[in-house]
């Protein structure tokens, strides 16, 4: 069974927040919850990467650890799924989550926060595949549709994928090691020191030019 | 008289609402520290820059001194999102994990196994010694040991303690011992219940708290006999004569360790929990939701033993807060001194007017 996985490959993240909206759009999520979000890291400077992030699907969750009623499942594929009939709204899953991915339609006094919304990974929650139930409190399920999530499957420069665990890791490790060329590669610099100071060394017969 | 005690009873809400309303001045006051701190960050930020930048000049490609402060949670001023909200900007948050391992650990499995054994401790006391009878026979003179006031303001308190205990109980232990019980659904529909309970009577319980502490603090001070009572408290438990004033020294560390400190700490931390709309940020409400649920753990320890003496493990005690009243025989025996005070007219009966005879309260016959 493949274990499904997000990755969002920082060198090709543009930060057009596409997936946001796609995944907004997909689901119907409401006003005020954002299953997923794209942080800028470095913002305007050198080296300024993105990021998108939703929930990761963690293999040992810790929304599931400590939901004080227990209504987090995985399915087969290793998707964490929730079960809004049984959620609380008490917000224990958003303090452990390190990604911020629970996320909760109000922030009332009285800790009234609402039922928990997070990404299902388009994967729909416990009621039957397809009904109305399950789209209006969990959003599409593609997955049973045959599909991958739609964020992944819109994005433009193929910087977030989801899918098999393994397909994916097949495919970012083709593209770190053919990313590039001469000391661009990756792991250049820190196999062989500055490129600058490489040039001038004794050139070495049969030395890459 | 009673113009005189409605004035007592405005001046003690406006101190309790002065009091109530400090919190939430202290976590505006931080919110501001907060946002200056982000500001005052910024530099520091900018120091850190060059270490990515010089490695990105040195080693192309190779962002590791970046992935390491994201890893880290640090946060800085050039780390952004168009997504609003707060804390949106943070890619990792690592307190999380520290949380979850605290409070699913040591809070739950200690906090746990303190209550089943302060609850199993009790129960072989009672089991082994039984109620704690009174010695003389009752002489049918019966003493104003509790003003209705006071009544009113502890069985308010008492009620609201129980039911906040009861859904705090549920919702730290309830998954672990009560789901497997009532099942999803039904567990599920309790935990919401007492989760909304939870949340808005306990505010009611920080008014509550502040009455107690303003209606009984008079007769908590320690004299120098609650030194012979604390060292006489085997005695207490055997049923021998020990000396105490209008509350014993275990009453009183009731009143200054359990109502007034614990109360005052889970009042503190359950507020910033209760109001997220203030914009607290997660780590402020993870550190004040396990110094909530400690408290809180050990606050309901504390009340079995209260609750216990208070009911079935002394005779005449219940009656005492449920009636008012208690038998000359009783304040003899186990408030010695607050019973001498109050026959020789030094001491107002229960502490309603200081010039109030003891005579008047004093009343032949059964209960009122």
């Amino acid at each position: 069974m493949a274990r499904m996985k997000f990755l969002c490959d920082a060198e090709r993240c543009i930060e057009c927040n596409g997936c946001v909206t796609a995944c907004k759009n997909e689901n119907e999520i409401p006003w005020g919850v954002n299953r997923r979000r794209v942080v800028t890291l470095n913002d305007g400077l050198p080296g300024e990467k993105s990021m998108s992030v939703a929930c990761m699907h963690c293999s040992d969750a810790p929304c599931m650890a400590v939901c004080p009623v227990d209504c987090f499942y995985k399915t087969s594929e290793g998707v964490v799924l929730h079960d809004k009939d049984l959620c609380i709204g008490c917000g224990y899953c958003f303090y452990a989550c390190p990604f911020g991915a629970p996320q909760f339609p109000q922030d009332g006094a009285f800790g009234l926060r609402g039922k928990m919304d997070k990404c299902t990974f388009c994967a729909g929650g416990p009621e039957q595949d397809h009904s109305a139930a399950e789209f209006r409190k969990y959003g599409r399920n593609r997955l049973a549709e045959g599909k991958l999530p739609a964020c992944a499957e819109m994005c433009s420069t193929k910087a977030l994928l989801g899918g098999d665990g393994d397909v994916i890791a097949d495919i970012y490790r083709t593209r770190v090691t053919t990313r590039g060329k001469g000391s661009d590669v990756w792991g250049w610099g820190t196999a062989y020191g500055k490129p600058e100071t490489q040039a001038p060394a004794q050139p070495q017969p049969g030395a890459k030019s | 008289m009673h113009r005189k005690s409605v004035a007592q009873w405005l001046v003690r809400f406006f101190v309790a609402l002065a009091v109530l309303l400090l919190p939430q001045a202290l976590a505006q006051a931080q919110e501001q520290k907060a946002v200056q701190q982000g500001a005052a960050q910024q530099p520091g930020a900018a120091q850190g820059q060059p270490a990515e930048a010089q490695r990105q000049a040195t080693q192309p490609g190779n962002n590791a001194p970046m992935w390491r402060d994201v890893r880290s949670g640090d946060i800085n001023a050039y780390q952004t999102t168009q997504v609003r909200g707060r804390e949106t900007n943070i890619l990792i948050q690592t307190e999380g994990e520290m949380w979850r391992r605290v409070r699913n650990g040591p809070v739950t499995v200690y906090g746990g196994w303190l209550v089943v054994i302060a609850f199993l401790v009790i129960l072989l006391f009672y089991w082994r010694r039984g109620e704690i009878m009174l010695h003389e026979p009752r002489t049918g003179r019966e003493i104003l040991r509790f003003t209705s006031w006071e009544r009113i303001v502890h069985w308010t308190t008492a009620i609201v303690f129980v039911i906040l205990a009861v859904s705090g109980i549920f919702m730290l232990f309830g998954r672990y011992v009560l789901l497997p019980i009532f099942g999803y659904p039904i567990f599920s529909a309790l935990t919401v219940l007492g989760k909304n309970l939870h949340n808005f009577l306990g505010p009611l319980f920080v008014v509550c708290t502040l009455l107690m502490v303003f209606t009984f603090i008079r007769d908590n001070f320690f004299r120098s006999y609650d030194w012979t009572w604390l060292r006489k408290f085997g005695d207490f438990l055997k049923g021998r004569h020990v000396p105490a004033g209008r509350f014993n020294a275990g009453e009183k560390i009731w009143f200054w360790l359990g109502v007034l400190t614990l109360g005052a700490v889970v009042s503190v931390t359950g507020l910033v929990l209760d109001f997220p709309n203030f914009g607290q940020t997660r780590e402020t409400m993870q550190v004040a939701n396990v110094i909530h649920a400690v408290a809180a753990v050990g606050y309901i320890a504390l009340s079995l033993g209260h609750i216990y003496l208070g009911t079935i493990g002394l005779e005449g005690s219940y009656d005492a807060m449920r009636h008012g009243t208690v038998d000359e025989a009783w304040a003899k025996e186990h408030h010695d001194i607050w019973y001498r005070e109050v026959v020789a007219g030094r001491e107002r009966p229960a502490g309603s007017s200081p010039t109030g005879a003891p005579a008047s309260a004093m009343k032949e016959g059964g209960k009122a």
